[in-house]
């Protein structure tokens, strides 16, 4: 019989906690973007709105990695406010499918820790395989491939290569159907360690081409790259 | 007999609870995280070291965090100037060294993303990630 006022005051209490509380709701917790070739940055806006009826307050908004930088429009959100946290995240040099996250940690005492996902499908122009060839120091001078593939929707027509360093020759040959190539190179010698950075320059986009990057070097003595 | 049995199941509820209350609490400001570089790419800071100048050591974490400090005789190599940065680290690569990346912590993914890479693109065998990352060779240091 003890047990009821006991039983009877734990409802009270829940009911009490469900109708006094904070809470984040996120218009979405994972974006997916695509930027364009020439994009420096890709920016996702996460949604949120609080949909409690007391404030809930940002302890801290953390990044996965030092290439995105998240900001939060404001410290504390009023009950009904809406807002957004914005991620921006660098590509630099970055290719294929990059997932970044961001944890927003708030004063809510049901769910302080949400991670947001950013997704960003970065564009495929040209793969390049292999990126880096070479030689053994005293292996035979002998011509080494490299294969060029365009992407479906970059459309190339011809590649120039250019090399940094003249120890290495390089020429071009349509490969076999379109948008391919293969880039032969070959070391003028293998006696004396050497490396170059090869320049690839497709026709497109006409105005500014994008520039991508294979390496050569023979390997032995300390190299000197060019 | 009514009352002892509602005692016994609030107990009982009450005991289920405690592991997680307590995992919560220990585990409140983390997120649940798991590596994505296979156990066999992976190399303590013990081992790397024994492999002594046959090791070549990448640090792949953003410039400042280079420019401020890193293993002796690492080689910067981060995806935010991938291409600049490649011609260097080749030139002092040969077939027979072991590479080793390693980035902020054992949560960080850069290095695996350069392991890959390297891999991949520049078909690069002997490529490990540190584990633990540069805390990890902070607290060997000391």
């Amino acid at each position: 019989m003890k047990a009821v006022p006991l039983i009877f005051g734990a409802i009270l209490f829940v009911v009490l906690s469900a109708t006094v509380h904070a809470e984040l709701k996120w218009e979405q917790t994972t974006l997916e973007l695509h930027p364009v070739i020439g994009d420096k940055e890709a920016v996702g806006h996460f949604k949120y709105q609080n949909t409690g009826s007391t404030p809930i307050r940002f302890k801290s908004v953390r990044t996965s990695c030092g290439c995105t930088v998240a900001q939060s429009q404001r410290e504390e959100v009023a009950p009904g406010e809406k807002g957004e946290i914005t991620a921006t995240f660098k590509i630099g040099d970055r290719t294929g499918t990059q997932v970044k996250t961001v944890t927003v940690e708030t004063d809510e005492t049901a769910h302080a820790v949400t991670v947001l996902s950013l997704k960003a499908v970065l564009p495929q122009m040209l793969s390049i395989n292999p990126a880096f060839v070479y030689w053994s120091a005293n292996e035979e001078a002998k011509p080494k491939a490299i294969s060029v593939k365009a992407a479906k929707d970059f459309p190339a027509k011809t590649l120039t290569v250019t090399s940094s360093n003249p120890d290495f020759l390089t020429k071009v040959e349509p490969g076999n159907s379109p948008g391919e190539w293969k880039i032969n190179v070959q070391p003028k010698q293998t006696t004396r360690a050497t490396a170059a950075a090869l320049t690839i320059r497709p026709d497109f986009p006409k105005d500014s081409p994008k520039l991508f990057y294979a390496n050569v070097s023979v390997t032995g003595a300390p190299a000197m790259v060019q | 007999m009514k009352s002892s049995l509602l005692r016994q199941a609030l107990i009982l509820v009450a005991l289920a609870f405690i592991p997680g209350i307590g995992q919560a609490i220990y585990y409140r400001d983390r997120v649940s995280w798991e590596s994505r570089v296979p156990l066999s790419e992976l190399v303590t800071v013990a081992q790397a070291k024994s492999w002594g100048q046959n090791a070549l050591w990448v640090d792949a974490r953003p410039d400042t965090d280079f420019e401020r400090d890193h293993v002796p005789g690492a080689l910067p190599l981060n995806e935010d100037r991938w291409n600049e940065l490649l011609p260097q680290f080749l030139a002092a690569w040969s077939p027979e060294k072991k590479v080793v990346v390693y980035c902020s912590t054992q949560s960080c993914n850069l290095a695996g993303e350069v392991a890959r890479r390297l891999r991949n693109e520049a078909q690069i065998k002997n490529v490990f990630v540190l584990r633990g990352g540069w805390e990890e060779w902070l607290k060997e240091k000391k």
